[in-house]
């Protein structure tokens, strides 16, 4: 295998497994194990023979052939561009062409919601992967013998955790269907076959496995991640996984995970909200004056590509846009943000891209989002003689966002939305509606 | 109502307050265009299962046999 300068160590550290340890799983998918020598065919198979920078998009769904694409492009030294599900062929082209020189030794571009009515690109490099996979692989011990479940889509930074630490470290990695994700049957039925030693998941992963009695005696780690997990679901913890140390992580895309907090699943119901804990061996953290979190993690991206108007990455300190509290003892815990931006499932989406999506079309006069109770609600103002229907509100939406960012409900409204004092339209007034409507 | 008006005025009803049935076309992508998520189609299976009298084990199933309301039909009129 070539072994060139640039290639990262955890790229080099899978092709030396798939040398020495042929026979071994390197995923189970779909009811069959792939060995690491067959990963590595696949992968040798997926090359194009030369050393070349640049980026390749990889948009398949998630299993071992798509991941050995991504290695195969790693190999050679290209960055691999990771799009959220449902990037329409429009939007996947606009994407590429923003992110065609990403910086030196980037091995993933992965893709936030932004607030400009485009995604924002983030370019993750070898060096910061690598910090992170040492620490991932000390922290829960991943090696050869850990069968780590992989939940996430492969472009989420989940993944650089149950996928790619588990393939460094020689681990076997579990892939979940995304299409059957929240199906309680299918996913007790993965969990109870291929016993997995590290579970690591949205809340919503522990919500679909408790809608059944089971419990997962083989696991010994459980990562509760990307959203806040209430007190009535941490206390299902100890009865699914009987023998797993419980933690709470909190990251984002641009600098992976930088806190954490160990929790007692049997003591979760006494308290009310799950701190983030403290912040992992080498990040820097500060509070603003306003409670904001800025960190600076040994794993975090240099910057977007392109264009940065709100600043976020200040220098070393990338500001998160959460607001947090810090209690006496040092815990953190998250308070709410200063922007638009919300949790749907696990996701992140802006809501300004949302409504900036569909205020670019001509027929859209002005367009609200809103989240309530986890879903986004769409109200699109437009003129009666344009002819909306929600229905074609919504297949505008599929063609402009990623499936996640999607609206649950859209309205199409004739009359101007309600707009406050200062001139801005009045989201407070739009969601006291939809909650009245729902009541 | 056949099971066409049935499965449509449900999807209608359930995901799409504000539209009537007439309007949603047999072949909407109901998946790719969001309509029902991974968590709406648990709740249309439940249904399916009680409007149909059908035993569906989620474990043999795909999403793909619920992207459209024709290919719903066709996933009930065939067990």
């Amino acid at each position: 295998m070539d072994t060139s300068q640039g290639i990262p160590n955890f790229v080099r550290a899978i092709w030396r497994h798939a040398e020495r340890q042929p026979t071994s799983p390197a995923f189970l998918h779909d009811g069959e194990a792939v060995s690491y020598g067959q990963f590595a065919r696949l992968a040798h198979a997926a090359m194009t023979g030369s050393q070349a920078a640049g980026l390749m998009a990889v948009t398949e769904p998630k299993s071992p052939a798509t991941i050995a694409e991504v290695l195969a492009c790693l190999t050679e030294g290209r960055s691999v561009l990771l799009p959220p599900a449902g990037t329409s062929a429009v939007a996947l082209a606009a994407l590429c062409e923003r992110a065609a020189d990403p910086p030196k030794e980037t091995c993933f571009v992965l893709t936030t919601s932004g607030s400009t009515g485009t995604p924002k690109l983030v370019p993750l490099l070898g060096r910061g992967v690598d910090n992170f996979i040492s620490w991932a692989a000390r922290q829960f011990g991943i090696g050869p013998r850990s069968v780590v479940l992989n939940y996430a889509p492969l472009n989420f930074d989940l993944c650089l955790l149950d996928v790619w630490a588990t393939l460094a470290r020689g681990g076997c990695a579990v892939l979940v269907d995304a299409g059957r994700a929240v199906w309680p049957g299918y996913l007790s039925d993965l969990l109870a076959s291929t016993k997995p030693t590290i579970v690591q998941g949205v809340p919503l992963l522990y919500q679909v496995l408790a809608k059944r009695d089971l419990s997962f005696g083989s696991t010994g780690h459980v990562i509760l991640t990307g959203d806040h997990a209430p007190a009535v679901l941490r206390a299902r913890l100890s009865a699914l996984f009987p023998a797993a140390r419980c933690y709470n992580i909190y990251g984002c895309t641009e600098t992976n995970d930088s806190f954490m907090h160990e929790f007692n699943p049997t003591q979760a119901d006494h308290a009310q909200a799950l701190p983030i804990g403290q912040p992992l061996p080498g990040v820097r953290t500060r509070i603003g004056d306003d409670g904001e979190l800025s960190v600076c993690t040994p794993f975090q991206a240099p910057g977007y590509i392109g264009d940065d108007p709100t600043g976020r990455f200040d220098g070393a300190w990338f500001r998160t846009g959460d607001l947090v509290r810090r209690e006496p003892s040092g815990l953190v815990y998250l308070t709410g943000r200063n922007d638009f931006q919300v949790k749907v499932r696990g996701t992140r989406v802006n809501l300004e891209q949302v409504e900036q999506a569909l205020t670019s079309v001509d027929a859209v006069l002005e367009a609200a989002a809103v989240t309530h109770d986890g879903r986004i609600h769409l109200t699109v103002h437009s003129l009666p003689e344009a002819g909306l229907t929600p229905l074609t509100v919504r297949s505008l939406c599929a063609e402009r966002l990623s499936l996640a960012m999607i609206p649950s409900s859209i309205a199409v409204v004739s009359t101007p939305l309600p707009r406050t004092v200062t001139g801005k339209i009045d989201r407070k007034q739009i969601l006291r509606d939809i909650e009245r409507k729902a009541a | 109502m056949n099971t066409t008006t049935l499965i449509t005025t449900f999807i209608t009803d359930q995901y799409l307050p504000g539209t009537s049935p007439a309007e949603l076309d047999a072949d909407y992508d109901l998946l790719a265009n969001g309509i029902i998520d991974s968590l709406g189609l648990l709740r249309l299976i439940d249904w399916l299962q009680g409007e149909f009298t059908l035993d569906i084990d989620d474990k043999d199933l795909t999403p793909d046999a619920f992207r459209s309301v024709s290919a719903i039909c066709s996933f009930v009129e065939g067990r």
